[in-house]
């Protein structure tokens, strides 16, 4: 609880209070649901905060070692490496896949014939999760003989080694990453819809022009969205796992090029029965990650417009 | 609005035929004063479908017993079952991967199999589970690794495939580049992991070390894992193995793999695949043994298995699980319906009853390992704990000297360091 | 963009394990008898786990609109006291990786006798346990003008009617978007079920899909591609149903 407490994240609202009388009563039955299942949610996060100062190897009971596994984080540079993978990941596919989301949304939103069709095709590659067929499918894309080096030779231009070549594994998850936006697209466009058109019709009227009215009217009303959009997608680009996984087969190859920082959590707790390290992992990048999205709270006072 | 009916309609309809189904709603109990066992593994379909054969066979034999059983790909394995036993759940029998065996068995989690008759057993494979003295589990299959050679290739080229009882590694590389130049590059002679352990384990072993000590220390030296990556680095050289990055492990299996596309003209399996292997690869594939294994200071090839079969030693049940294990292991009904989906069956008088009854296939890969059997070769010894960490760092280091940004002599000093600093933890 | 989905179908009607031997995604010879034999090769019909997968999913959307919406209603336009913890902690339990939690959920659930059930998999979603779309909705209620309120409370309506009659509505996009999220995260999740599902009459989708190819077996390939192709279906046919809450409606009909 102590460092839930801590975390300054700061709530949404910025309005004065003094504006409204209080709700306790109703906002707690409306929370109701939620506390209840806080019960769930809180033993589990408080027993592996217990765990991360213990070395528990998941067969024998776990045993208190206050710091160590702390200690022993500082010094282990596989872990500086699965850090490492992950920031670049997260900093450089991030803001491609929320501009592509974005771009294709603004395309998307208008009532042309036929674009429901288009929506689909978007969010098609978001939409196959990782079963076994879509892994195999990426092999044949990625592959040394795939379809993307088939293509590349067709032009003249001698592909690499997209997946087992250490220096080009970590760009090709981006790449598929980037190519699956489906998700924030699918969010800006219910986003863009809640745009009262009125707005839009007043501004023609005035004269101004689709880059201004994008300008002065959809990114000021769209903002509530695109700052969900950022916050959740750096949330989990952090704890990015399944893509790596599923890319090199469980291990972070190839040589560690896609060791994202939960894979190697994944492989420390399960693969190496060490879940007392994995877990003071865990809580490591939890406090990453919340100082990270307070940061991103208090930088949404100056761009971010509600309407309370 | 017709929309909306139609979801609510589907919803109903799903909810109906689920009635009592998920719900705590039971109907999947067995009947009164019965002993349910849980039996996990991991495979596909096919082999469920055999291991139901014989446990349909085990419940006819045994009233008053239900087996339960689950199955998936390999992949999610390891953490649904570390999970079930830190849950305090763990299954009654499960398959057991020989990396993980010290992990569960040296914290007291699995059940030290005394009661289980292993005399039908071969020394070699009735030692794989030892842990000093005593045993932890039992061999489901038996199976060592060979080298298949795609004899439509080799016959397409017109190059000769060596005496695979007495090849060397030399002669291995020979052959490879003669494929690869006798193709125009179209096809490589070979290629095989360098990270693969059992890959090493034999190559270690024709050495005169053992990878991993009797007492779960590291034997290799430094020396030969240099020979090992050089051995390797010379025939990409040649061109005989493709180059850095060609080999792709994520998936792998033999339909997906390269001898079965006729990019290579051989490969390392293990021998329990050969069937699938060979009808991937159009059913003209040569078992041959590893290469060096008369030229070496010792034999380099084991017998191995794909899997153990462990008793959890929280088992409500041991006796019954006991006796279904004894059931898998010695009873030839058992066996004559699970084929050899696991390997060849570890209890020799049962590997022998089966064999008539096999098809042509898996008779080869039978043969080669009753024929392995018969000799006199090193033990294989269990992982030490902390063995997933090194098979992790020899991944890294030999992908960093595949891709030459290591040299052969700085990976193995590396690789040395690494394993020592693994096992000390 | 529609590569995968053709590569994939193309796979699925491919003879045997050909899939990987012709690599062009159009068949040299075309065998439907993977769909058919696909359908039956596990060891109950196919349509039993299709059915599973519904259940599970049509629950978790209704739980998941439920409960979500009424805690986004209650961070974005009610002040109580202890908001800001509040809203901070439910931010909190996005941020925590989820493997460390495995063995204590699964203790948890254990205890509560809910192995081997489908209710470790449902009854969190219907107690907003899934901050994400907390979080989601909330961004979206609070784009709604705060008149509207001001114009509830005027007119004598409660939180609860305010909520029911004004906010809802207007959410429409919100709630479509998550319940199109939710149905492809829950139709496509595999660990829970794997997990905390022992027998394979309650099995889902994912889980049966995994049970026909393994790398050491001689695995139905084809069978797999043809049933994962079945598996997509409901996931796209769902999503082109629920997309035009997204784009279409009141609010931007003038919009040309």
């Amino acid at each position: 609880m102590s460092v839930l407490q801590q975390t300054p994240v700061t709530a949404p609202a910025s309005a004065p209070r003094r504006r409204y009388r209080r709700q306790d009563r109703s906002g707690y039955l409306f929370l109701l649901p939620w506390f209840l299942g806080m019960l769930f949610t809180i033993i589990p996060f408080f027993a592996s905060l217990y765990l991360a100062f213990t070395d528990y190897n998941l067969l024998n009971p776990p045993e208190w070692i206050g710091l160590d596994n702390f200690r022993e984080m500082l010094a282990d540079e596989r872990l500086m490496r699965s850090l490492r993978v992950t920031v670049i990941y997260t900093v450089v596919s991030v803001p491609l896949s929320l501009a592509a989301a974005l771009g294709v949304a603004m395309v998307l939103q208008q009532g042309i014939r036929g674009l429901p069709v288009y929506r689909a095709i978007f969010y098609l590659p978001s939409l196959l999760g990782s079963s076994v067929a879509v892994v195999i499918l990426w092999r044949y894309l990625f592959g040394v003989d795939g379809v993307i080096n088939k293509g590349l030779a067709w032009l003249g231009i001698a592909g690499p080694a997209w997946t087992t070549d250490p220096s080009h594994a970590l760009t090709t998850l981006i790449i598929l990453h980037v190519w699956t936006f489906g998700s924030p697209m699918v969010i800006f466009l219910a986003g863009l819809r809640q745009i009262p058109a009125a707005y839009y019709e007043a501004a023609s009227v005035d004269g101004a022009g689709p880059w201004r009215r994008f300008r002065s009217i959809t990114l000021p009303l769209l903002s509530p969205i695109i700052f969900f959009n950022l916050v959740q997608s750096l949330i989990a680009s952090l704890q990015t796992f399944t893509q790596g996984f599923v890319m090199s087969g469980g291990t972070g190859g190839p040589a560690d090029s896609t060791l994202f920082y939960n894979l190697y959590l994944y492989l420390r707790g399960f693969t190496q029965f060490d879940m007392g390290y994995a877990s003071a992992m865990a809580w490591v990048l939890f406090v990453l990650i919340a100082v990270l999205t307070a940061v991103n709270f208090l930088a949404a006072r100056w761009w971010v417009f509600y309407d309370d | 609005m017709d929309r909306r009916a139609v979801l609510l309609a589907a919803a109903g309809l799903g909810a109906l035929s689920a009635c009592g189904r998920g719900f705590g709603g039971g109907g999947d109990d067995a009947p009164d004063g019965a002993v349910v066992l849980n039996m996990v593994w991991w495979g596909d379909n096919t082999r469920a479908q055999k291991t139901q054969a014989a446990l349909d066979v085990f419940q006819r034999k045994n009233a008053g017993i239900t087996v339960r059983t689950e199955y998936q790909d390999s992949a999610p394995y390891k953490d649904k079952l570390a999970t079930r036993f830190a849950a305090g759940d763990p299954p009654d029998l499960m398959a057991m991967r020989m990396d993980s065996l010290r992990e569960y068995a040296d914290r007291g989690a699995l059940l030290e199999l005394t009661g289980l008759n292993m005399d039908g057993l071969g020394e070699n494979a009735r030692a794989l589970a030892a842990v000093s003295d005593r045993t932890y589990g039992v061999p489901s299959g038996l199976n060592s690794i060979g080298f298949v050679v795609n004899r439509t290739l080799t016959d397409q080229f017109g190059v000769r495939i060596p005496d695979g009882d007495t090849w060397s590694w030399d002669d291995l590389g020979t052959f490879a580049r003669a494929v690869t130049e006798a193709s125009g590059g179209k096809v490589y002679g070979t290629g095989f992991d360098l990270f693969t352990l059992a890959n090493l384990f034999v190559f270690t072993r024709q050495r005169g070390e053992d990878f991993f000590t009797e007492q779960g220390a590291l034997g290799i030296t430094a020396g030969t894992v240099q020979a090992w990556f050089e051995l390797a680095q010379r025939m990409r050289d040649e061109r005989g193995m493709p180059p850095a990055g060609f080999m792709d492990e994520a998936g792998a299996s033999a339909a997906q793999s390269y001898i079965a596309a006729g990019k290579l003209a051989s490969q390392i399996i293990p021998t329990n695949n050969f069937l699938s292997y060979n009808a991937a690869a159009g059913g003209n594939l040569a078992l041959l043994r590893m290469p060096g294994e008369t030229q070496g200071v010792r034999r380099g090839q084991s017998i191995d298995t794909p899997a153990l079969w462990s008793i959890a030693a929280q088992s409500k049940h041991p006796r019954e699980t006991l006796r279904l294990l004894d059931f898998l292991i010695n009873d030839p009904e058992a066996s004559q319906a699970t084929g050899t989906t696991r390997g060849v069956p570890p209890n020799q008088q049962v590997a022998a009853a089966i064999r008539p009854g096999l098809a042509p296939d898996d008779q080869v890969a039978t043969d080669y390992l009753i024929g392995l059997q018969g000799e006199t070769l090193p033990r294989s010894f269990t992982y030490p704990p902390g063995g997933s960490a090194i098979a992790s760092s020899l991944e890294t280091i030999a992908t960093e000297v595949e891709f030459r940004r290591q040299t052969p002599a700085e990976g193995a000093a590396a690789f040395i360091a690494e394993a020592k600093k693994a096992l000390a933890e | 963009m529609m590569y995968p989905l053709l590569w994939l179908l193309s796979s699925s009607v491919k003879p045997g394990a050909t899939v990987f031997t012709q690599p062009g995604l159009w068949p040299e010879s075309w065998d439907l008898s993977n769909y058919s034999d696909g359908w039956g090769a596990l060891e109950h019909p196919f349509s039993l786990y299709l059915a599973n997968s519904l259940v599970i999913v049509v629950l978790s959307i209704v739980g998941n609109l439920l409960s979500c919406s009424l805690a986004a209603y209650g961070f974005a336009r009610l002040r109580f006291t202890g908001r800001r913890l509040f809203f901070a902690l439910m931010l909190g339990t996005m941020m925590l990786p989820g493997h460390v939690l495995l063995v204590p959920q699964y203790v948890v659930f254990a205890k509560l006798g809910w192995l081997n059930t489908y209710y470790p998999l449902l009854v969190p979603n219907f107690l907003a346990t899934n901050a994400f779309y907390i979080f989601l909705m909330v961004q979206f209620m609070r784009a709604l003008p705060v008149e509207l309120d001001d114009a509830a409370r005027i007119d004598g309506c409660g939180p609860f009617r305010t909520f029911w009659k004004i906010i809802m509505p207007l959410s429409l996009p919100a709630f479509a978007t998550t319940a199109i999220f939710t149905f492809i995260s829950v139709w496509n999740e595999f660990f829970g079920p794997l997990l905390y599902l022992t027998d394979s009459e309650l099995y889902t989708v994912p889980l049966a899909l995994r049970q026909f190819v393994d790398s050491e077996g001689q695995s139905a390939w084809g069978q797999m591609f043809a049933m994962s192709f079945v598996s997509l279906a409901p996931v796209i046919g769902f999503f082109i149903a629920g997309q035009k809450y997204l784009v279409k409606g009141i609010a931007t009909t003038g919009l040309k």
